[in-house]
């Protein structure tokens, strides 16, 4: 909540702090205090009233009453022309009223330690805070809400930052500033229309009433010069990886002012490429040259299996890992690895973004992150897109130039990434039609499939999952075998069973498409032409066979009636990138 | 443009969807979908609202045993000054959270649909009132929060049975919150905190009233309320809450 504070001198200020010791003067104070967005307004209608106001007190009447009178005359003036405009716009009937403030502190600058100030400087760079947030990061600095609000204030003063409504309405209607959301649930206030903004609620709703503190960082202090980066990395790239990581350096470092350099890169990779990797070398680069790089996915699984490799090859450098569930939220590190929903809360802070799995949900599809990856960007600054299935729309992107594109097609084994096959079969795979007349081609190829290593069976339905398991189980009692699916509870101990290689067969749905590496699992999708497989899904799954040395082959079985368009293109990605590997010799 | 664009055709969207589909809706506190004019699921329904448990006659809390009056009331300790209170749900998990994102996090229009289920459980568990009047907030934290939500509760039932709302009380004095009081504080905590300007009381003389508030844990903010609208001429003060806590008997 803001204060409006009038100066002997007939000044006017908008802080949410009453006792403001840069005002060396007698201060009145309109009590109670007012939302932000209202405070601006007022000051706002009121600057118009008074330049008219002001044009109308000649130089005759200065002279005659003295500078004195006709201050207070301006003053009682203004006093009630800014009550007058509020009585206008609040609908009911509310109290407002100017309290004199004799005394206020004067010290309390000095106060402040030193450590509290960098501490708070250090955490807020490139933030953009709701009043919960700032709260919050008073708790975690020890520092009372009060004066984090003084921290604001001074930094604000140095214009190092600014309040802003959170919700605003220009010209084309509402748009929330933290989410760039303009989807809002309107109300009526005793201000007159409001909106809170309903596509950030995760983050603590925001709505027109609120404000935001948004810091315009100072320019980084070099702080190489104390802290020594070390970067030791533990692997050796693949030539292909090689490639792709100068490639990605040399993206880095180009200048991104000039128009050859694109402000965003998409690295292609095939699945099991390893392109988390890749992208370290970049990342040490920037962070010697004192930049500030962000490693953003859209899954906390992501997160929290990339934090601990990027801090093995950065021992000694303190990395921020920041999710829904991570104890701190506001970190001083260069390097920050968090998911993106913590984005959010981020305004021009990196100049180096890498962002995982940009076509996984909840990123894709979600204009709110998308939005707010290019707020948290510094001008000049670059994002790297990561993915081993890339969007229509960033393939587009490439394809009219506004986005580059670096690729590995190989995987570090040299060998050429196993093609998926695609399998006839008549038969319903319902599991209820499937067990009244069974495909003994099926069971026949699920027999071969087990000998070469455990089998993932997809299936496009939670529904399902449990009745293929039993129908497996009657068919091979000899197997060991699961099934799971996203709101299953056990979910977490099945998977590590999988891991752990518990188990012959696993059927599941679209869970285990992403991230997981079975050393000699098999793949079989079941219905592959339903329309939840869309090429990106089945080439992700196809992606699970064949990751490691051992095991460099296998196979992925797509068992359908007939054949989509999806699958078609599944296996034209795989062919192509397998075609470039060779080419370009990544392949044996 | 796009903007335009973009909520035009959401516009258009809707309105096929009313066209072809019959009306399809979820439950406020769940998320399951529910019958086009249901609020709450069946679930959430028995789990928060107890329509066949009894209410104290006293209080107004939720009560599991069959006696009339609660423990604390039996022995003179509820609220005075009113004829009856009732409370609708249980002040726990999701109706809580849902009252609390309403009142803390700027989403008021989350009442929205309560409007017809709150006034049939109303008017089924209290006489009809002449004027309804809700628990007012002070001049501060209306300002900070753009509303006060036993107002925002009042006016739901004011368009629902067409009932004249009255915000003539007033706050005159910041109390601390009543949370973290004990008993004793609470009762005294609110005293001389209620006022009304001598103008208004017109409206409520020789009234039955129902004094309207989110949450009730004592009961003594609506027993201050209810003793200043008495002393200006209210007949008789029947306290409504949307949650309440739950007692054993």
């Amino acid at each position: 909540m803001f204060y409006i504070l009038l100066t002997e001198s007939e000044k006017l200020h908008i802080t949410p702090l009453k006792e403001v010791s840069y005002l060396q003067e007698k201060t009145e104070v309109l009590l109670p205090s007012l939302p932000l967005s209202v405070a601006l307004c007022l000051l706002d209608e009121i600057s118009n009233k008074k330049t008219k106001a002001e044009r109308s007190t000649t130089f005759w009447t200065r002279w005659r009453k003295g500078e004195e009178k006709v201050l207070k005359r301006d003053r009682d003036w203004l006093k009630e022309e800014l009550l007058k405009v509020l009585q206008k716009r609040v609908n009911v009937s509310q109290a407002w009223h100017w309290e004199g403030m004799e005394s206020f502190q004067l010290n309390s600058e000095e106060k402040i330690r030193d450590k509290n100030r960098e501490d708070f400087q250090a955490r807020t760079a490139g933030r953009l805070l709701a009043k919960a947030d700032l709260q919050r990061l008073g708790k975690e600095c020890h520092i009372p809400y009060a004066e984090v609000l003084f921290l604001c204030h001074e930094q604000i003063s140095k214009g190092y930052g600014e309040w802003i409504p959170a919700v605003i309405k220009d010209g084309q209607g509402w748009r929330c500033q933290r989410c760039g959301g303009i989807r809002v649930e309107e109300w009526v206030s005793i201000y007159g229309l409001t909106a809170t903004c309903v596509e950030c609620t995760v983050l603590g709703a925001v709505s027109s009433l609120h404000a935001l503190y948004r810091s315009i960082g100072p320019p980084d202090r070099n702080w190489v010069k104390d802290i020594k980066l070390v970067f030791s990395p533990r692997w050796e790239l693949s030539k292909a990886q090689r490639l792709a990581s100068q490639d990605i350096l040399k993206y880095v470092q180009g200048d991104s002012t000039s128009e050859c350099v694109e402000r965003e890169i998409l690295l292609w990779a095939a699945c099991g490429a390893g392109k988390t990797e890749v992208c370290f070398p970049a990342t040490a680069w920037a962070l010697e040259r004192g930049k500030r790089v962000l490693f953003a996915a859209p899954r906390q699984d992501v997160i929290h299996d990339v934090a601990p490799r990027l801090q093995e090859d950065f021992p000694d450098l303190q990395v921020s890992v920041l999710t829904g569930i991570s104890p701190e939220h506001f970190a001083s590190s260069h390097l920050v690895i968090a998911t993106t929903h913590q984005i959010l809360r981020f305004y021009q802070a990196f100049d180096v973004i890498f962002l995982d799995e940009m076509d996984a949900f909840p990123y894709y599809g979600n204009n709110a992150l998308a939005w707010g990856i290019q707020q948290a960007l510094r001008l000049g600054g670059k994002i790297v897109y990561l993915t081993a299935t890339p969007t229509t729309e960033s393939l587009d992107k490439v394809r009219r130039g506004k986005m580059g594109l670096i690729r590995i097609p190989a995987r570090h084994h040299r060998r050429a990434i196993p093609m998926p096959e695609w399998r006839k079969v008549s038969e319903a795979l319902e599991p209820e039609r499937f067990s009244r007349h069974p495909s003994l081609k099926v069971w026949e190829w699920l027999k071969e499939s087990v000998q070469l290593g455990p089998i993932l069976i997809f299936v496009p339905k939670i529904s399902w999952v449990n009745s293929w398991v039993d129908l497996l189980q009657s068919e091979f009692p000899e197997w060991t075998i699961a099934g799971s699916y996203s709101s299953d509870p056990a979910r977490r101990e099945k998977v590590d069973g999988l891991r752990r290689r518990k188990y012959d067969a696993f059927v599941c749905t679209s869970i285990l498409e992403r991230g997981i590496t079975i050393p000699d699992a098999q793949v079989v999708v079941l219905q592959a032409d339903h329309e939840l497989f869309d090429v990106r899904a089945l080439v992700q799954m196809a992606g699970r066979v064949g990751r490691t040395q051992e095991n460099p082959t296998g196979s992925a079985l797509f068992l359908a009636a007939g054949k989509t368009p999806g699958m078609e293109k599944a296996m034209a990605w795989i062919r192509e990138q397998n075609e470039i590997a060779l080419t370009q010799g990544l392949i044996d | 443009m796009a903007r335009d664009t973009y909520s035009l055709w959401q516009d258009l969207k809707d309105l096929v969807r009313s066209l072809v589909y019959e009306k399809q809706t979820n439950c406020l506190l769940c998320d399951t979908s529910v019958n086009g004019s249901q609020v709450f699921c069946g679930v959430c329904e028995s789990a928060y609202f107890y329509p066949r448990l009894m209410r104290c006659s006293h209080c107004g809390k939720i009560t599991e045993g069959n006696t009339e009056e609660c423990h604390d009331c039996s022995q003179g300790r509820g609220p005075k000054g009113l004829k009856k209170v009732v409370a609708w749900g249980h002040y726990t998990e999701a109706w809580r959270e849902l009252i609390q994102d309403v009142k803390f996090k700027s989403q008021p229009y989350l009442l929205k649909r309560l409007g017809q289920p709150l006034a049939e459980f109303a008017i089924h568990h209290l006489p009809p009132p002449d004027v309804l009047v809700p628990v007012p907030m002070n001049a501060e934290r209306i300002a900070e929060r753009g509303f006060n939500q036993a107002a925002a509760i009042a006016s739901l039932l004011h368009w629902e049975l067409g009932v004249p709302l009255w915000e003539g009380l007033q706050r005159v004095r910041t109390t601390t919150p009543q949370v973290g009081l004990s008993r004793q504080e609470r009762l005294h905590n609110l005293d001389g905190v209620f006022r009304m300007p001598t103008a208004e009381k017109k409206v409520i003389q020789g009234a039955k009233i129902w004094l309207i508030d989110d949450v009730t844990t004592t009961g003594a903010t609506l027993e201050h309320c209810a003793k200043e609208l008495r002393e200006n001429g209210a007949e008789e003060v029947y306290g409504l809450v949307l949650a309440a806590g739950m007692v054993k008997s």
